[in-house]
């Protein structure tokens, strides 16, 4: 084989490993058995304060009233539903939002992370995204940076005043790109190359970035229609998931 | 519509095998830890016959005792392979500034390279993680979600923890009827005609099922409230015992998946 024949042909692989494997791909979560032991248990370690405190937050909400547990119950019923709806797309591809911003909006980023932690755990059994090995890593990218970013962009635009709309949007897409590349990292520091861990994450990044950048967009479109038809239909139960009480804030 | 059903079945597929398995007498706690056990070993020893050997057994496990057809659990196993795939590609490219390795292509800035050390390690993570997808939906098609929730408990998870986790594994499947409804409802008046109408769809479904979902969790609390709730969330678990068998069981297969890569090292 000629070297130029030997590039075409890595380079056909490679566009068609890209394209047509790429479609399948449900949003980022690290697959079992991916992680080394090591940094399985480093990144559970790493998410165990989130969770603590997201926790002593759901605790106190149900202190206050205990009719907030179906509440919470049915929001991470929401949150799995609709991270494993297939999302429209031009090419007929099959492809699913992450949820995270939409669930930190809603009902604040420190909830998220056990509800996030909960949803993970029946994605893996329920629909084998992810893993239990690697459940404190997925969590730490899905459940705790991605929502806490989202919602942090979220108050930063209310706060400057930005149309509330935008704000959603970016928060949304924003949020879900910082789950990307959390885990990209994760994959470097797992997978490091010879080059080093930045040049290894650049690897990483771009190998997902075909379908994650497009889905980004996406989730940030459609979280903006999700909360637009909530305005439009419901401000009571929007009162009591606790949005509009973060609102008056 | 077709390809509709075909996704919805995800959910309720996995948990449908889960609840006719022949495993599912088998103690539930028994069958965690022997998940847990089997991974561990499976990521400490990332030997590449020893995956092998575990994606066989588990697979055959899968098949005879949990019930799964072989056509539905190539299709099972296919759900991971696209992130395997992906993966395993980062890790088998290098990339430098010069051209190194036994093959390389020049992207103008940098040279992507392949060589003979990153190949095989690329090869040893993929079957490494297939072996251990194989082990997840051991558990996975043998346990359904309920029972892995009174397992946690008993290992002295938070109580609010376990009763979020029954109720939410409830409510998804209450909900994925609805939003399925739903969905249909909006097919048969071309809420799918273009991408733009999909997009808006989509958004207003979700939206709608948030608002039922908490109108339904204000009626759930009632019924609960009306059956005697008092924060206390109690779950019946039938009582499984572990045989010694089945305890002997596990510690021969760890012994061997352990010969195994001692011999083949």
């Amino acid at each position: 084989m000629t070297k130029r024949q030997k590039k075409l042909l890595i380079g056909s692989i490679v566009f068609a490993a890209a394209f047509g494997i790429a479609p399948n791909v449900n949003a980022m979560h690290i697959m079992e058995g991916y992680l080394p032991l090591g940094f399985c248990i480093a990144w559970g370690i790493v998410s165990i304060p989130f969770l603590v405190k997201g926790f002593f937050s759901i605790q106190k909400k149900l202190e206050q009233e205990r009719k907030n547990i179906t509440i919470l119950a049915m929001s991470g019923a929401f949150i799995f539903v609709i991270s494993s709806l297939k999302i429209p797309s031009v090419t007929g591809s099959c492809s699913h939002m992450t949820g995270t911003a939409l669930g930190a909006i809603l009902f604040g980023p420190s909830a998220v992370s056990i509800l996030g932690m909960i949803v993970l755990i029946f994605q893996a059994v329920l629909l084998a995204h992810g893993g239990l090995t690697t459940l404190g890593a997925n969590t730490f990218s899905m459940a705790i940076a991605g929502p806490f970013l989202a919602y942090g962009i979220y108050r930063l635009c209310k706060k400057c005043n930005i149309n509330q709309r935008i704000g959603v949007f970016f928060a949304a897409a924003i949020g879900d790109l910082f789950t990307y590349s959390i885990t990209s990292l994760q994959l470097a520091f797992a997978y490091p190359s010879e080059a080093g861990v930045w040049v290894s994450a650049a690897k990483f990044l771009s190998v997902f970035a075909p379908t994650q950048l497009p889905l980004a967009v996406i989730e940030g479109f459609l979280t903006v229609v999700v909360m637009i038809t909530l305005e439009n239909y419901a401000q009571p139960e929007l009162k009591s998931a606790g949005y509009l009480e973060n609102e008056k804030r | 519509m077709r390809r509709h059903k075909r996704h919805s079945h995800g959910v309720t597929s996995i948990d449908f095998y889960a609840c006719q398995s022949r495993l599912r007498r088998w103690n539930g706690c028994y069958k965690v830890c022997s998940v847990a056990v089997i991974l561990t070993v499976c990521l400490v020893l990332d030997n590449p016959w020893a995956s092998v050997l575990v994606i066989l057994t588990m697979g055959l496990i899968n098949l005879r005792g949990n019930g799964v057809s072989l056509c539905i659990y190539l299709g099972l196993l296919k759900i991971p392979i696209a992130f395997l795939m992906l993966g395993s590609l980062a890790v088998a490219f290098g990339i430098s500034s010069y051209p190194v390795g036994s093959m390389s292509i020049s992207l103008h800035w940098f040279y992507l390279y392949i060589t003979r050390e990153t190949l095989i390690k690329a090869l040893q993570l993929f079957l490494r993680a297939m072996g251990a997808v194989s082990v997840l939906y051991l558990l996975a098609l043998s346990t359904p979600a309920s029972e892995l929730a009174a397992v946690l408990r008993s290992m002295h998870m938070p109580k609010l923890l376990t009763e979020l986790m029954h109720m939410i594994y409830r409510f998804i499947f209450i909900l994925m009827d609805v939003q399925q409804d739903m969905k249909t409802a909006a097919v048969s008046r071309l809420g799918d005609a273009d991408f733009k109408t999909s997009c808006t769809t989509f958004g207003q479904i979700g939206g709608n099922l948030l608002i039922l979902s908490l109108k339904k969790a204000n009626t759930y609390y009632d019924a609960m409230v009306s059956r005697g709730y008092e924060g206390d969330f109690p779950i019946w678990e039938e009582q499984k015992s572990v045989k010694v068998w089945q305890i002997i069981l596990l510690g021969l297969y760890i012994g061997v998946l352990l010969a195994v890569a001692v011999i083949s090292k």
